[in-house]
């Protein structure tokens, strides 16, 4: 073979392994869904909404750990999401370019990215033991914290794409720094802040690991957030791991509905998105 | 058309007054974001103060032998975080070893070969491997994935790679779907869509002028990637890596589904082993004594070092890219 | 018609580079200009960088004063420091009088919303907020009175009127400011100060992203309020210059080398730097 040949071949041969690894993440894809949708769809019935999970051997549904799960994805998302915002909005209308903000967003990145169980191990030690007992409240706590980092990071980025011509303009006509800042910045990056809210609840919403030993589970119906609630995660953990046939079949059911509800929430995330380049 | 307004002066005393109040305004929406900005900080530093405060017992007890002990005994609360570590290094390094290729091969072809009207849904349908919580990970891997490896792949690699010296003891031992090798497969599987994602962008950075010099020699696709694209990307290649394994290091309910929570280290792949994260998982709800909590609690402490190291470095490569990009 | 004389050397030159003429000022007022904006020694600092370096003129009311000079002059820069926008950067600062209505507008203690109140400013790229038309214009109305919305309306109708634009938008108030075309959007910029009913108005370069057509209408714009306000234009183009403007400052390099009435910057400059640069000599 030619020097050349041997070039072309590699070239191919580099190509095609190209497309194998596209055509192999494709199709995990593909079949982990396959398989969500094989075995979920059967515990898709109207008990899995009305019912409360059921001791072993018995007919149930997931109607307790569905309630704790909206709860406390709720509390956390209206916790963190305003708190997530006015810190992103200092770090990119009011601190721009400064050391504490470098250190802020690098400290924020560190938190983004930090094993959700760590959080939940910390919510654990101040939380839980401070007060004795698992509780909804600290299952929400520890969304909230993985909520904040999230809604901080779209704030800043969203919040920095609005030009600068925009805030003069404002100025100009008297507007002072706040009003500017709500009336102007706010909705100038309003498809982006609403992007990643969705994305943040969308993350939350399969989380397991922080909700382990913070909100624990609970097998009755409470509505107490003061005590074990139930949630979706642990109790697909629970009864997945279980040797009982009903409870994998619910398993199967709450991880299709999980999985629906965080890719439908991925996919409007993107359309919203999609949204302010289309209006421009 | 002007009309000046009646009296002058009132209508400057007026805008005067307002002013007042709206910089009283100003001050406090600037304390409220600064306020809740600093939150972040002292969020972080309470993260680590919690951990060490709650692992203080296990350190003081075992010392720094806490890390190349093996034994993990309840009964007699003797513990040592060998086996986590070990178990979160290895399942973290197949991850990387198998994940960073494909991810490589997946960024070259939305790059350079995929066609324009298919990039998006491809790029997006990666991206959605991303958001697939772990524990439908870890539920497909028990009930589907390891299945699948014990009854078709671990066999053949037994007997394929089994008996070659010097990585055949990688291969030993009977397929029993779970184990390491099983949890760092997935693992790979689920920082692909990151790895690949990072690269896509620094991929997208490379000015096309200096592409086209490189295929305007008659250089092939292959060719400009290997010489011209990833010598220039190579900083941000390296941070998308070392944030892939940073997630991989911390991810917890795949593995625990199909690692077989067995603290022992084996040299094996095929068997089954336990990470940091996992045993947390596991064993914290039932952990009876203070030392076994603490020495749990101490393993997270182990785990968030390891993270935060590894974040750092990446962080730093990336703002090195950033700041030649000159964004 | 100002006519040039024939032994001008310049009248030699290719057509580009021979001498602006300015237009007819037919309806130039007879009335005696009255001072409205005093600056006194006013210089301009970006960190160390000195950029404005001892600027002194007066600004007319009710006549266009226009700034013209090649790029990194310092004219838009003075412009700033009118009504004091450069305040948002704190590496920017300026010292020196500026005196509107016998108060020095850049001591701490005069209030910096009044002065915007009093003090419009039209920049360059159009900048329409992301919101209705209506709400465009309506913004910094609501910033400092409260309006029933009959009186709200009719206000916002009066200032979409006077920037030429009511026709084209009164069908569509409520729709996206962002839909408007860049010579419309400017026009909405314009109202959107004029609403304020300030006293100065300063343009930036108002009409540098906008196509032909759309200058033109600007500049008549600019002709009809002249009679209402005290006009300050920064331009780089010196024929908008020429044919806008009642008096015409030159600026180089930070200081201001020439300042006079129009016709006589134009065909009779006193400096050589100013002959040169409106020659197309340089610039």
């Amino acid at each position: 073979m030619t020097l050349y040949q041997r070039r072309q071949a590699l070239n191919r041969l580099v190509l095609c392994l190209a497309l194998a690894a596209t055509a192999t993440g494709l199709f995990w894809l593909g079949t982990i869904l396959w398989t969500l949708l094989t075995h979920g769809v059967s515990a898709l019935t109207a008990d899995l909404f009305t019912k409360m999970t059921p001791p072993p051997g018995s007919q149930g549904g997931l109607l307790n750990a569905i309630y704790g799960s909206v709860i406390m994805t709720a509390i956390a998302t209206a916790v963190g999401t305003p708190v997530g915002i006015l810190a992103g909005t200092y770090l990119a209308e009011y601190s721009r370019g400064s050391r504490l903000a470098e250190v802020i967003r690098f400290v924020n990145d560190i938190l983004l990215s930090a094993p959700s169980i760590i959080i939940g191990l910390f919510v654990y030690e101040v939380v839980v033991l401070r007060f004795g007992h698992f509780s909804g409240w600290a299952g929400a706590a520890a969304l909230a914290i993985i909520v904040i980092p999230v809604v901080v990071r779209t704030t800043e980025d969203m919040l920095r794409l609005v030009p600068d011509s925009l805030r003069e303009a404002a100025a100009a006509l008297g507007a002072p720094k706040w009003h500017s800042i709500v009336q102007i910045s706010y909705r100038a990056a309003l498809q982006g802040l609403l992007t990643g809210v969705m994305l943040a609840v969308a993350r939350i919403s399969g989380e397991t690991a922080p909700l382990l030993f913070t909100a624990l589970n609970n097998q009755f119906w409470s509505t107490d957030l003061n005590g074990p609630m139930a949630n979706l995660p642990v109790v697909i953990f629970q009864f997945a791991l279980s040797p009982y046939v009903d409870w994998q079949a619910l398993a199967w059911g709450g991880a299709l509905l999980i999985t629906a509800v965080i890719l439908t929430l991925n996919i409007a995330a993107r359309v919203v998105a999609s949204w302010s380049s289309v209006k421009k | 058309m002007t009309d000046i307004p009646a009296n002058p002066v009132s209508l400057d005393l007026r805008i005067a007054r307002w002013a007042r109040g709206q910089r009283r305004l100003d001050t406090a929406f600037r304390l409220a974001t600064g306020f809740f900005a600093v939150a972040v900080l002292l969020l972080l530093g309470g993260v680590i103060v919690a951990l060490v405060e709650g692992a203080w017992p296990a350190l003081r007890q075992f010392g720094t032998a806490f890390i190349v002990t093996e034994e993990w005994n309840p009964v007699t609360d003797e513990f040592g975080a060998l086996a986590p570590i070990y178990g979160t290094l290895v399942t973290s390094a197949i991850a990387m070893l198998v994940g960073v290729p494909i991810s490589f091969g997946i960024a070259l072809f939305i790059t350079e070969l995929c066609p324009r009207w298919l990039k998006r849904p491809v790029g997006t349908a990666i991206e959605l491997l991303a958001g697939i919580p772990s524990i439908i990970y870890g539920i497909w891997g028990l009930f589907v994935f390891a299945p699948y490896l014990q009854e078709h792949v671990q066999p053949l690699l037994t007997d394929a790679l089994g008996g070659v010296p010097g990585i055949g003891f990688l291969f030993a031992g009977p397929p029993l779907g779970i184990g390491v090798l099983t949890a760092g497969l997935i693992l790979a599987i689920m920082v692909l869509p990151f790895i690949t994602s990072v690269m896509r962008d620094v991929f997208e950075t490379v000015p096309p002028m200096l592409k086209e010099s490189a295929y305007g020699l008659g250089a092939t696709t292959w060719e400009v990637m290997w010489n011209v694209v990833l010598p220039y990307t190579r900083v941000g290649v390296v941070g998308g890596v070392m944030l892939g394994l940073g997630r991989a290091l911390g991810e917890t309910m795949a593995v625990t589904f199909v690692i077989g929570n067995a603290h022992d280290i084996h040299a094996s792949l095929m068997a089954p082993g336990t990470t940091i994260s996992a045993a947390l998982a596991n064993e914290f709800t039932e952990a009876t004594t203070e030392l076994y909590l603490s020495s749990l609690v101490a393993l997270g402490l182990i785990l968030f070092a390891i993270t935060f190291a590894v974040l750092v470095v990446a962080k730093i490569l990336l703002l090195r890219l950033q700041r030649r990009v000159g964004t | 018609m100002t006519v040039l004389s024939p032994a001008r050397p310049t009248d030699a030159l290719p057509p580009l580079a021979r001498p602006v003429v300015p237009t007819d000022r037919t309806q130039v007022s007879v009335t005696a200009p009255t001072t409205k904006v005093e600056i006194r020694d006013v210089r301009f600092y970006y960190k160390k960088f000195e950029a404005l370096k001892g600027i002194s003129l007066p600004l007319y009311d009710r006549r266009v004063t226009a700034f013209i000079g090649p790029s990194g002059c310092g004219k838009s820069t003075l412009l700033r420091v009118l009504n004091r926008i450069y305040t948002l950067y704190p590496e920017q600062r300026a010292t020196g009088e500026v005196v509107i209505d016998g108060r020095n507008i850049l001591s701490p203690d005069y209030d910096v919303n009044l002065l915007r109140a009093k003090v419009g400013m039209v920049f360059q790229k159009p900048t329409p907020f992301p919101m209705s038309i209506y709400d465009n214009i309506a913004f910094g109305i609501r910033l400092y009175e409260k309006l029933a919305p009959a009186e709200l309306d009719m206000r916002v109708e009066e200032a979409l009127q006077r920037a030429a634009l009511w026709n084209e938008v009164k069908d569509k108030l409520r729709q996206n400011g962002l839909g408007l075309s860049g010579g419309q959007q400017q026009r909405l910029c314009i109202a959107r100060a004029i609403a304020l009913k300030p006293e100065i108005l300063l343009l930036d370069e108002p009409a540098s992203a906008l196509d032909p057509i759309s200058t033109s209408k600007i500049e008549e714009l600019i002709h009809e309020l002249r009679s209402d306000y005290c006009i300050t234009i920064v331009t780089h183009n010196m024929q908008q210059a020429a044919r806008t403007a009642d008096y015409t400052a030159f600026m180089y390099l930070g200081e201001l080398i020439e300042y006079d009435e129009t016709a006589k910057i134009f065909t009779k400059p006193g400096k050589k730097q100013t002959e040169d640069y409106v020659t197309g000599r340089f610039g």
